[in-house]
C-alpha cells in the first residue's frame, strides 16, 4: 500500500514570533524553520504502518519555498521513501495547498494519505477536509489511533468529550492529532542515507492548478501582553475575585 | 567564508537540539546529577542508538568519521543544557587518543564499542603537581614478566567512575618533566590495585581520583610506541579543547539568554530594568565577547583535525584563552544582571555560571594557554 504524507515547513515552535512592524503577518527573517510537529506525527504514523508491513511506500509531498526541501529531507530520514516538492514562493491559502495535493493524489494514487490535523502557522485546520471534499476520499480526523484491516482503515478520532471510531473505505485521508504517536528523532545512519532517497521538484503549472487566492491577511496582531498578576489575603477572598470579578466561577 | 551548515549537519544539529531539549530540561538535570553516576545512562545510550557517539570516530573504525564542525554541534548543544555525560572525554578525547595510538587489533577491538556507546572511556593524564603540563608525569610504568606494573596517582579524571576503561599517562624512562619516556596505557579499572575515589565537580559533572598501587596489566594495554605518547597527547587535547570551546559557546548562549530574559521581565523603578541604558551596556558587552568567542570555537573546530602544526596549536592556545576570558566574563556579567536569584541552585544559570568559570581550569587555564601562544608566537 502506498502512502502519501504531507509536510509543512513552518515556524519552529519553539520560536517566539514577532509581528512585523507593518502588522503584514510575521517576521520570518533569521527565524529557525521546523516541520510542522503535527506533520511529524504523521511521518511517524506512516513509518510505523510501513514497519508493520501494512505500508509499502512512503511518498512525501510538501508545498512552499526550494529551502522546503530541508524538511522534506528530514522526513527522507525519518524514514519516507521519497519525497516532492510542488515548489511555490507565493504565500497559499488552505483551498490552493488541497488543490496541489489533489493533483499529487492522481499523479501517485496512493491508498492513504495522512496530513496533520493543522499546521501551528495559520492554524486554520483546513486542508485534510478541503482534500477530502475534492477527491472525494473518506475523511478520518484528529486521529489518535490509525489500524488499517484489509481495504478499510479504522480511525479512532479525539471528539468533544470523548473518542469515536470510524471505519474508512480505502482509499482515504487521515488527519493526525498530538495524541496519535510520539515521533521519533533522525538517527545519523538515516540521515546519511536520505542524502540518496529520490526528491521530485514540481510546480503548481506543471500539475495544471492555479493558486489565486480568495482571501487577503488584512492584518496580523501580536496578542496583548499579560498584566501583572495581584496577591490575596485569602481563600475567601480569591474565591470573591473569581466570582465577582473574573466571573469564572 | 562560507558558515552555511550542510543539509546533514542541520539535521544533526536538529537531531541533538529536539533530543536535548526533551531530555535534558533543569528539572531532569538535576535527577541525573543526583543518581548514582551523576549523569544518565539511559541518555547516553540514546546517543549511541542515534549515532551522535560515533561522530568523532573515524568510518573505518565504526565511526561516522565526523569533522571538528559536527563535533561542534553536537558540543553546543550539550553545553547549552549542561548536559552531565562525559561525550568530550570519552567520545572526543578518550577515543582520540585510542584511534591515534592504538594498533589495528586495539582500534578494531575497542573503537566499534565505543562508537555505540556501549563502552565508555576516560583520560587520565592529570597529577597533583603536573598543573596542565603533559609531560609532568610522575606515574610509573615498570616492565615486568609478561606486561607492566604502574604505580601512582592521577586526579580529577572526569567520568573515571564510571568509564569501561582508561587511558592513563605513565612514565616508562627518563626522569620527571622529560618530554620522552611518556607512554598511554589503557586501564581497566576493576584491575587488581586500582582505587578509585569518586566526587562531583563543582561544576556538575563527576569526576574521580585514581590511585595505582602496583597494580600489573598485560603488554598489549600499551597504546603506541613506549615512551613516545606525549605529541599524541598534545594533539588530543588539542580536538578536546575544541570540543570544550564548543560546549562552553552552548553555555554562554544559553546564559545570554536567560539574562536577556530576565532583564525584559524584571521590574524596577516602574519598569523593566533592561529599560536602563548602564544594563543595556553591559549586554551590549556580553554580546560582543560571545560573538568572538563563537568565532573562535569555530576556528578551533576548523583546525582541530588538521595536521599537527605549530600553527594548529597556536591558534588553538587562541581560542582557549579568548572563549575562558569570555565564559568568565559572561558568567560574572549573568549573575551581576541576575542579583541574587543568580546564584541559587534552583535556577540554571547558576549552573551554568560554575561551569563557564571551571571550564578555564580543565585542559589547561588562560594563563597556559596564553603563556602557550606567546611561545609559539616567539619560535614562528
Amino acid at each position: 500500500m502506498k502512502v502519501l504524507v504531507a509536510i509543512k515547513r513552518v515556524v519552529d515552535y519553539n520560536v517566539k514570533v514577532r509581528v512585523k512592524a507593518d502588522e503584514s503577518g510575521v517576521d520570518l527573517a533569521n527565524v529557525k524553520m521546523s516541520m510542522n510537529p503535527f506533520c511529524e506525527i504523521a511521518v511517524e504514523e506512516a513509518v510505523r504502518l510501513k514497519e508493520k508491513g501494512v505500508a509499502s511506500e512512503i511518498v512525501v509531498v510538501s508545498i512552499g519555498p526550494t529551502a522546503a526541501q530541508e524538511q522534506l529531507r528530514t522526513a527522507l530520514a525519518l524514514g519516507a521513501d521519497r519525497a516532492v516538492l510542488v515548489e511555490s514562493s507565493e504565500e497559499l491559502n488552505s483551498l490552493a495547498v488541497a488543490k496541489l495535493l489533489k493533483a499529487v493524489v492522481d499523479k501517485e494514487q496512493p491508498q492513504l494519505v495522512i496530513l496533520g490535523k493543522q499546521a501551528i502557522d495559520s492554524d486554520n485546520n483546513q486542508t485534510g477536509q478541503m482534500l477530502g471534499a475534492l477527491t472525494g476520499y473518506a475523511q478520518g480526523t484528529f486521529a489518535s489511533k490509525v489500524e488499517v484491516a484489509g481495504d478499510k482503515v479504522n480511525v479512532t478520532r479525539e471528539i468533544d468529550g470523548g473518542l469515536q471510531t470510524v471505519a474508512l473505505n480505502l482509499p482515504a485521508i487521515v488527519t493526525t492529532d498530538l495524541r496519535l504517536n510520539e515521533p521519533r528523532y533522525a538517527s545519523l545512519p538515516n540521515i546519511m542515507k536520505a542524502k540518496k532517497k529520490p526528491l521530485e521538484v514540481l510546480t503548481p503549472d506543471a500539475l495544471g492548478v492555479t493558486t489565486t487566492s480568495t482571501v487577503k491577511t488584512l492584518k496580523v496582531e501580536a496578542p496583548a501582553g499579560r498584566s501583572a498578576g495581584i496577591k490575596v489575603k485569602s481563600v475567601a477572598e480569591l474565591v470573591e475575585k473569581l466570582k465577582n470579578e473574573a466571573k469564572v466561577i | 567564508m562560507d558558515f552555511t551548515l550542510s543539509e546533514e549537519q542541520q539535521m544533526l544539529q536538529d537531531t541533538v537540539v529536539r533530543l536535548v531539549r526533551d531530555s535534558y530540561s533543569f528539572e531532569q538535570r538535576e535527577q541525573f546529577y543526583r543518581s548514582e553516576p551523576g549523569f544518565s545512562w539511559a541518555f547516553w545510550q540514546q546517543l549511541g542508538e542515534l549515532g551522535l557517539c560515533s561522530v568523532p570516530i573515524a568510518e573505518a573504525h565504526g565511526g561516522f568519521g565526523g569533522s571538528g564542525v559536527d563535533n561542534l554541534l553536537i558540543m553546543t548543544e550539550l553545553g547549552r543544557n549542561l548536559c552531565l555525560e562525559p561525550f568530550l572525554q570519552s567520545q572526543i578525547h578518550g577515543a582520540g587518543l585510542l584511534q591515534q595510538l592504538g594498533n589495528a587489533q586495539q582500534c578494531e577491538a575497542l573503537l566499534p564499542r565505543v562508537a555505540s556507546g556501549e563502552l565508555q572511556l576516560a583520560v587520565a593524564l592529570e597529577e597533583s603537581q603536573s598543573h596542565y603540563l603533559l609531560h609532568d608525569v610522575q606515574t610509573r610504568a615498570v616492565v615486568v614478566d609478561g606486561g607492566w606494573k604502574l604505580s601512582g596517582h592521577k586526579v580529577v579524571v572526569v567520568g573515571g567512575h564510571s568509564a569501561g576503561l582508561i587511558l592513563l599517562s605513565a612514565r616508562t624512562a627518563g626522569e620527571p618533566l622529560d618530554e620522552q619516556g611518556i607512554s598511554l596505557f589503557l586501564l581497566d579499572p576493576a584491575s587488581v590495585g586500582v582505587s578509585r575515589r569518586a566526587y562531583p565537580n563543582i561544576d556538575g559533572p563527576h569526576a574521580c581520583d585514581v590511585v595505582l598501587d602496583e597494580v600489573f596489566i598485560a603488554a598489549d594495554s600499551l597504546l603506541g610506541e613506549p615512551g613516545r605518547a606525549l605529541p599524541a597527547l598534545r594533539y588530543q587535547r588539542g580536538r578536546a579543547i575544541a570540543a570544550q570551546c564548543a560546549e562552553a559557546v552552548g553555555g554562554m548562549q544559553e546564559a545570554f539568554r536567560l539574562t536577556l530574559d530576565y532583564l525584559k521581565t524584571r521590574q524596577q523603578f516602574g519598569a523593566p530594568i533592561g529599560k536602563f541604558q548602564v544594563l543595556q551596556h553591559r549586554m551590549a558587552d556580553m554580546r560582543g565577547e560571545l560573538e568572538l568567542a563563537s568565532s573562535m570555537a569555530i576556528l578551533a573546530a576548523c583546525v582541530a583535525d588538521e595536521v599537527d602544526s605549530e600553527e594548529r596549536s597556536r591558534r588553538l592556545a587562541a581560542a582557549k584563552f579568548v572563549v575562558v576570558r569570555a565564559a568568565r566574563f559572561i558568567a560574572e556579567q549573568a549573575i551581576q544582571l541576575h542579583g541574587g536569584i543568580g546564584m541559587t541552585w534552583e535556577y540554571n544559570l547558576a549552573h551554568h555560571a560554575k561551569r563557564l568559570v571551571m571550564l578555564s581550569h580543565q585542559l589547561g587555564d588562560d594563563d597556559h594557554h596564553l603563556q602557550a601562544y606567546a611561545e609559539l608566537l616567539k619560535s614562528a
